[in-house]
């Protein structure tokens, strides 16, 4: 993957839209989900929409942060594609019988902080933090659980479906490591350090504090599901490969650090990392749902429905 | 140029042709059949349109003795924009006691911002009191403007090859007057109705009808309010949101205007302080300085006092600096799209489809009707209708890179012409009739020279305009509109071509003095 022309990204981005009318949502196949599979699908789907959501949420942060026009605007696309992404989820579910009428599956505790946190303290974030975060996200979570979701799946609807969010996120990846690059092009020492200050910041310290637990229990999740634990961590070395493939990529210190944030995540020997984290997450588990404040109303954007009549 | 509400985009124009207005069909003046003939006599002055510009030029060429001159005018009515404008909730963003001309006070705005009616009918008035209906010729929509070297005169041809000629011509068609349909992918294919907001259909009812608005500029933001009282919900699709003042609108009491009709000081006084108070604005406005920090505070306040929902004040806060696009006012935008049957959509457009609007987020939103409030087509390196001067040389191709003139008003190589809201002349915190009358009496000037020295050509030395413009950029790159955001002011490449980087007080004196020595005269 070399460094891309954002111009002529954002041109492609703009010329090869779908909608979810384009896909034909009683088609059949739905009865190829199994009696087993349900419930943990159901689950895992939900997990899935929210950290598409999420991920929206970090490009709507990542837009008001953009150096340039173009830049600007490609996120502003990405922001609403992720959002994209969640909706076609969301209409899965609704096919597969896993949705009530018009509810919104609930997110899981950690997501729930994840989403208080982008909620207050992303658009403050510096776009170097977001910049590395969100491709890391993408690629373990998006990449590790697509692939899985497409081997355990038959029904051709959702592979219909999974053809475009994955092209869509193709596009994101491509974007993402190309700005990393750009980021850490020419930086000196004293440049790196400075990009590393906001590791001070208590806001990022609390996002920090809602980031690694998320990605233990999402761990924890697919491989409850089934899902071998080896591909989620290929997927996260892809991340070191693809973004280390350049001086300038390996000169950007966030990708240093969410590099080897990801072989601690990875290595489950590593009890330093993982006796503490693990901890939060019973931790989280253990907040009730009334002490967090209510969602954004941006939450309420998210919807199954191929068309909006009022 | 500013107050005439809707604007925006910055649509880029290739076709140097106009568009008609519509239902023209029947002139109300008398209609010069005027065959094409070389030897059509020619009048003083040609003026091109009929709105607050072309009726102010006659106005002020009547007052210096000067009558003998023509108004062609593409519609059947006068009035220009605020003809073409009158969507619901259609007014002026800046006080009308300044939006008028002080040659011709108005003691009887009903309000401290008239609506588009009331601005049309003070139009109507100005032609009823300074008898100028004898002069307007409608429905004469002018195809090309060219000067004849040897005869020193300007040739008016139409499209229905009617021939006007002048000794100096005056182009006044205004720079807000022709307007299309964006460019979006599939508008063809929406198989409900379509409005322009300034080519309001009057005839459609919007009661229970699910309505789309695309654009949130200065029309937009009037519109919405009143849609929303009649529609049974509407989508406001936004694409960048601009930064909202409140509007101090108020009811003219009926003393005020007693005094003002029995002191027409105190009116004068009224429009004086107007005037520094809007003067002051261009601190904010036009340079970035700490008052244009106060100025988004003011706005943030607004934003923040009328918009409870954190992510709606997201949606809606703008990120360039204020003043880089028009800024808006309005009291009742905000509140309208928190209306039950009002959402705000900010995921950017894919399409339209047959059936509504289709945003990135994969949803169709589908709509009986789509109002497009996205402004008018500003010419930034073209002209309305093809312009040839001394020679043969076409405007148009000489302006490719962005249009030129000197003081805004005269382009050398095209002599004994003048442009009313020509480049360089457009304010951001001010009237445009203030400009305005600064260009008239400086044409005036002009004309008055060519007619008494009796001239063949008065043009403008080329280095002279080339030493204006340059001077004009450089105060231009320091100003908050090429600060970094896209808005119609700027071309596509950046280049501003449509703003006066000054106090208005500075424009009035770069128009007060009309230097012979910068012109060449034949």
């Amino acid at each position: 993957m070399a460094s891309i022309d954002l111009d002529k990204m954002l041109t492609k981005i703009k010329s090869t839209q779908w909608a979810l009318s384009d896909i034909d949502w009683d088609a059949p196949g739905a009865e190829l989900i199994t009696d087993e599979q349900w419930p943990k699908l159901k689950e895992f789907m939900a997990d899935l929409m929210w950290i598409e959501h999420v991920g929206a949420r970090a490009f709507a942060a990542l837009a008001k942060k953009a150096p340039d026009d173009t830049l600007r605007q490609i996120y502003t696309y990405f922001h609403a594609e992720e959002q994209r992404h969640a909706n076609a989820e969301m209409a899965l579910m609704k096919r597969w019988g896993m949705l009530e009428g018009d509810e919104i599956p609930e997110p899981n505790i950690n997501l729930r902080i994840v989403i208080e946190w982008l909620d207050r303290f992303a658009d403050e974030m510096p776009l170097y933090v977001l910049g590395t975060v969100v491709p890391m996200l993408e690629i373990a979570l998006d990449g590790a659980l697509c692939t899985f979701l497409l081997d355990t799946v038959k029904d051709p609807v959702c592979h219909q479906a999974f053809e475009r969010i994955n092209d869509d996120e193709s596009r994101h990846l491509g974007v993402g490591f190309t700005v990393m690059e750009m980021q850490g092009r020419g930086k000196t020492f004293i440049g790196a350090t400075k990009m590393l200050a906001p590791l001070m910041d208590p806001r990022l310290i609390l996002g920090i504090a809602s980031y690694a637990p998320l990605l233990n229990k999402m761990r924890d999740n697919v491989i409850a599901m089934g899902l071998p634990e080896e591909k989620l961590y290929k997927a996260m070395k892809k991340f070191e490969r693809i973004g280390g493939r350049t001086e300038d990529g390996r000169r950007n210190p966030w990708f240093q650090i969410i590099k080897y944030h990801g072989r601690f995540v990875t290595n489950r020997s590593q009890k330093v990392y993982h006796v503490p984290v693990d901890g939060l997450v019973k931790l989280t588990n253990m907040v009730p749902r009334r002490a967090l404040p209510a969602v954004p109303s941006w939450v309420k954007e998210l919807t199954w429905q191929p068309t909006a009549t009022h | 140029m500013t107050e005439p509400t809707a604007k925006k985009k910055p649509a880029p124009r290739k076709a140097a042709t106009r568009k008609r207005a519509p239902a023209a069909k029947k002139a109300t003046a008398a209609r010069k059949p005027a065959r094409k003939t070389p030897s059509v006599k020619p009048v003083s002055v040609l003026i091109v349109g009929a709105g607050f510009a072309g009726l102010g030029m006659a106005i002020r060429l009547k007052q210096a003795g000067i009558n003998d001159f023509v108004i062609l005018e593409r519609g059947n009515a006068v009035g220009g924009t605020w003809r073409d404008n009158q969507y619901p909730g259609a007014a002026c963003d800046i006080p009308s006691n300044l939006y008028s001309y002080s040659f011709a006070p108005n003691p009887d705005w009903s309000r401290s911002f008239s609506g588009s009616q009331e601005i049309l009918g003070y139009i109507h008035h100005l032609v009823a009191e300074f008898d100028l209906e004898k002069h307007i010729r409608f429905e004469q929509n002018v195809a090309e403007l060219s000067f004849d070297d040897k005869t020193g005169v300007w040739t008016a041809t139409t499209d229905k090859k009617a021939v006007f000629a002048g000794r100096a011509a005056v182009m006044a068609q205004g720079p807000l007057s022709n307007c299309s349909f964006p460019a979006i992918t599939g508008i063809d294919d929406f198989q409900g109705h379509k409005i322009h907001s300034a080519r309001w259909d009057h005839d459609y009812d919007f009661s229970g009808k699910r309505v789309a608005v695309i654009g949130t500029g200065a029309s937009g933001i009037q519109i919405i309010p009143e849609l929303v009282k009649t529609a049974a919900h509407v989508k406001v699709f936004q694409r960048t949101p601009g930064w909202v003042l409140p509007r101090p609108d108020f009811a003219t009491p009926a003393w005020n205007k007693a005094l003002f009709r029995k002191l027409p000081a105190s009116q004068q006084a009224m429009r004086n302080l107007l005037y520094w108070t809007h003067e002051s604005m261009a601190l904010a406005v036009i340079w970035n300085s700490p008052l244009t920090r106060i100025a988004e505070r003011v706005a943030r306040l607004h934003l923040r006092r009328q918009v409870k929902d954190r992510w709606l004040r997201r949606q809606l806060t703008p990120d360039f600096t204020i003043g880089c696009k028009r800024v808006l006012v309005s009291n009742d935008y905000y509140p309208a799209l928190q209306k039950d049957n009002a959402k705000l959509i900010t995921w950017p457009i894919a399409r339209i489809s047959e059936k509504g609007v289709r945003t990135v987020e994969g949803i169709e939103h589908q709509v009986d009707c789509i109002v497009f409030a996205t402004g008018f087509d500003v010419s930034h390196s073209g002209t309305p209708f093809p312009v040839k001067g001394r020679g043969g040389r076409v405007l148009g191709d000489e302006w490719q890179g962005g249009a030129q003139a000197y003081k805004s008003i005269n382009v050398s190589g095209y002599p004994n012409l003048f442009m009313t809201f020509g480049p360089n002349s457009g304010p951001g915190h001010n009237s445009a009739l203030v400009y305005m009358e600064s260009q008239l009496d400086y044409a005036v000037k002009g004309i008055n020279k060519i007619l008494q020295d009796n001239l063949k050509m008065l043009d403008v030395k080329e280095y002279v305009q080339r030493r204006h413009n340059k001077e004009m950029q450089k105060r231009l790159a320091r100003t908050n509109w090429n600060s970094g955001c896209k808005s119609w002011y700027l071309t596509e490449d950046g280049f501003n071509a449509t703003m006066y980087p000054g106090f208005a007080t500075q424009y009035a004196a770069q128009m007060a003095e009309f230097e012979e020595r910068d012109y060449e005269t034949v």
